[in-house]
């Protein structure tokens, strides 16, 4: 029990007491109490009440020991804790202590030793804090970390030594804790990177920056790889000071292979595509020389039949005449011949954007290019607003091939009719070429649309054979359909459908 | 052979088209004369005045060149090049005679300078219609000559 004189010794000494009482006895988070030199209980308050559960009568007077438990009591815990205060100012430190009912709690603590103006211990204060939430919520961390698998996380000391280590972090690099702890992070890199110098630069930028982020190979205990996936922090105290680095490390492998197959394959189809492209160069430099060179002769031919012809044509026998008439007409079927073929070739090569294209437009521009003695024979029904989205040039060349082809077949003693109606059909426009020509047998529908297929002597209907090949690849490129309906004797109805808008 | 028509040099490797270019030249009622450079090197020479070149009577400064663009070793397009470098001749009309139609060599010939564009006719009427439109643009202008004291000796440079 503590004497009365003793306390007298206290108090008045104590500045601003009522001050002081009336802090302390607001503080319920805080017990706050004042120990004599000896460590007897010389205050008490609500906070201190309500964390031990003793009265303010029922302790005053006792000594502090009373909330150790056996273990420290054993270790004179309280007897050095006053005399660290004593001598230092100051005592700090989280433990275990005891409540009246027995149960403990784990508190936070700070003795200040309290002196008056020569230096005479006068006794001590106490603050103690109750930090058992605080250290559950801990520990259920550090459980759920030690117990996570999938992610190797652990920690770093600020040089880089490993202080902590989880399940998943064995798992991911096959170390033990006990086996890594204390050792240095760079173990895990590859020699190359070590050699690098990417364990120092993975601290420094986490240091400067406050994490690093990355991927890369990193080695496990038995020398093989792994792709991981690394985030480092830097762990700072109050005080900003770099206190280590916490290191989330996840094996990544799968990932990394499945990535790399991808690549493999976007690889593989650049190179096809450079290829490709390789290709069409080289087609465009075929057609190139075929357009030049192969109708340079032709024009020769043409040229030279036509000066014989104007300049000797009345000193040649008709017959001479009536030849060079043929060399002439050959060579024209020929120039027509190579002009159908670059035709079809660029169809497979030219890129072709679509654009809106009024059909009535299209469908008078493909009509102005028929033969002019025929061409009153096309007749066009068409909605002066209806549009498709097609290749211009492309769909025009379309359009006058078939209508063409329609004039050419005509039956013969009867005049060519064509007729041509375009309809809106859905988001498509469907163009009908009928024509009341010779017909086409049921056999022949497929092949007319293949290049060089005729079903006729080009004596009896001249032409190249390409140019319904032409169309049909012209519309399957503009994404549109032709079909073709016909008898022989009844005439051909050739429908085609293309994308409207 | 100093001669007071209009001279036209065609640069033809080809000795059919040359031909029948003499023909449609000669069937043009008498106004242009038709010189020849059978490669893009010979007509760098031919232009530059290089040695046999270098007389003038023999072989006039033309008042047009015809240009083919593929020819052997040295293209249409370099020689054409040449030419627009070339400060004395940089006003030379030179139009393009070649069989090609294709959208990216006319692109290139006018972006190198080229006066104009033709594609080689299938027929000599259309040669003779061409003819006529050469001379009724090009045959009236006043044409830079070598005779110019400065062009010649800039291009003997």
């Amino acid at each position: 029990m503590l004497g009365a004189d003793q306390l007298r010794l206290i108090q008045p000494n104590l500045q601003s007491e009522r001050v002081f009482r009336l802090l302390a006895n607001s503080l319920r988070d805080y017990s706050l109490f004042l120990l004599t030199p000896e460590g007897i209980i010389a205050s008490w308050n609500p906070g201190a009440e309500r964390l031990k559960q003793y009265k303010a009568d029922e302790i005053i007077g006792k000594h502090f020991s009373i909330f150790y438990t056996p273990k420290d009591l054993h270790i004179q815990k309280p007897k050095n804790e006053l005399e660290v205060a004593a001598a230092t100012g100051r005592y700090e430190e989280e433990g275990w202590r005891v409540r009246k009912d027995g149960t403990r709690f784990w508190a936070s603590v700070v003795i200040t030793a309290i002196r008056d103006d020569d230096g005479t211990l006068l006794g001590f204060g106490k603050i103690t804090r109750d930090l058992s939430e605080r250290r559950e919520a801990e520990a259920r961390y550090r459980l759920l970390i030690e117990g996570v698998s999938d992610y190797a996380i652990f920690s770093l000391d600020s040089k880089g030594v490993v202080t902590s280590w989880n399940i998943g972090a064995q798992r991911i690099k096959g170390y033990a804790a006990d086996e890594i702890v204390g050792r240095h992070f760079s173990t895990f890199y590859t020699p190359e990177d070590r050699a690098g110098g990417l364990p120092e630069k993975v601290l420094k930028t986490a240091e400067e920056t406050g994490h690093f982020q990355g991927e890369g190979w990193r080695v496990r205990k038995d020398g093989t790889r792994f792709w991981s996936s690394v985030v480092v922090t830097a762990l700072r105290n109050e005080e900003d000071e770099l206190i280590g680095f916490s290191k989330i490390t996840r094996d990544v492998t799968e990932r990394k292979h499945l990535l790399d197959a991808v690549q493999r394959h976007a690889d593989e189809l650049e190179l096809r595509i450079a290829e490709r492209e390789q290709t069409n160069a080289e087609l465009e430099a075929f057609s190139y020389s075929v357009s030049h060179d192969l109708r340079s002769p032709l024009r020769a031919i043409e040229g030279f039949t036509d000066i014989i012809n104007t300049d000797f044509g009345d000193q040649l026998p008709e017959q001479v005449n009536q030849y060079l008439g043929q060399i002439s007409q050959a060579s024209k079927r020929m120039n027509r011949l190579v002009e159908d073929l670059l035709d079809y070739s660029r169809l497979t090569r030219a890129s072709m954007a679509p654009e809106k294209v009024n059909v009535a437009k299209a469908l008078e521009d493909a009509r102005q290019q028929t033969e002019e003695k025929l061409r009153d024979h096309v007749k066009v029904s068409v909605p002066a607003n209806l549009v498709a989205y097609v290749h211009g040039s492309t769909f025009t060349q379309a359009l006058y091939n078939l209508m063409s082809n329609g004039l050419k077949f005509h039956a013969p003693g009867k005049e060519p009719h064509v007729e041509v109606t375009a309809t809106a059909k859905g988001n498509k426009v469907k163009i009908v070429v009928r024509d009341e020509g010779i017909g086409i047998p049921k056999e022949h529908h497929e092949r007319i649309f293949q290049v060089f297929e005729r079903l006729h002597s080009a004596t009896k209907y001249p032409g190249t054979g390409i140019g319904l090949a032409i169309v049909k690849r012209a519309l399957v490129r503009m994404g549109g359909t032709i079909s073709l309906q016909s008898e022989p004797g009844q005439g051909s109805t050739f429908t085609i459908e293309v994308p409207g808008i | 052979m100093r001669t007071e028509k209009p001279t036209v040099l065609l640069v033809e490797d080809n000795d059919d088209d040359y031909q029948l270019m003499q023909v449609a030249f000669q069937r043009t009622p008498g106004s242009l004369e038709l010189l020849r450079a059978e490669d893009g090197d010979v007509a760098l020479d031919y232009l530059a005045g290089k040695d046999e070149y270098s007389d003038r009577d023999r072989y006039p400064f033309p008042h047009l060149v015809l240009l083919d663009i593929k020819l052997p070793r040295r293209s249409g397009f370099e020689v054409l090049d040449w030419i627009r470098k070339n400060s004395p001749l940089r006003r030379l009309p030179v139009v393009m005679f070649t069989s090609s139609r294709h959208t990216v060599d006319v692109n290139k010939a006018y972006e190198l300078g080229a006066s104009g564009y033709f594609g080689k006719p299938e027929s000599m009427k259309e040669l003779a219609i061409l003819l006529g439109e050469l001379k009724n643009v090009w045959g009236r202008l006043e044409f830079p000559t070598e005779a110019d004291p400065i062009a010649k000796t800039q291009i003997r440079q």
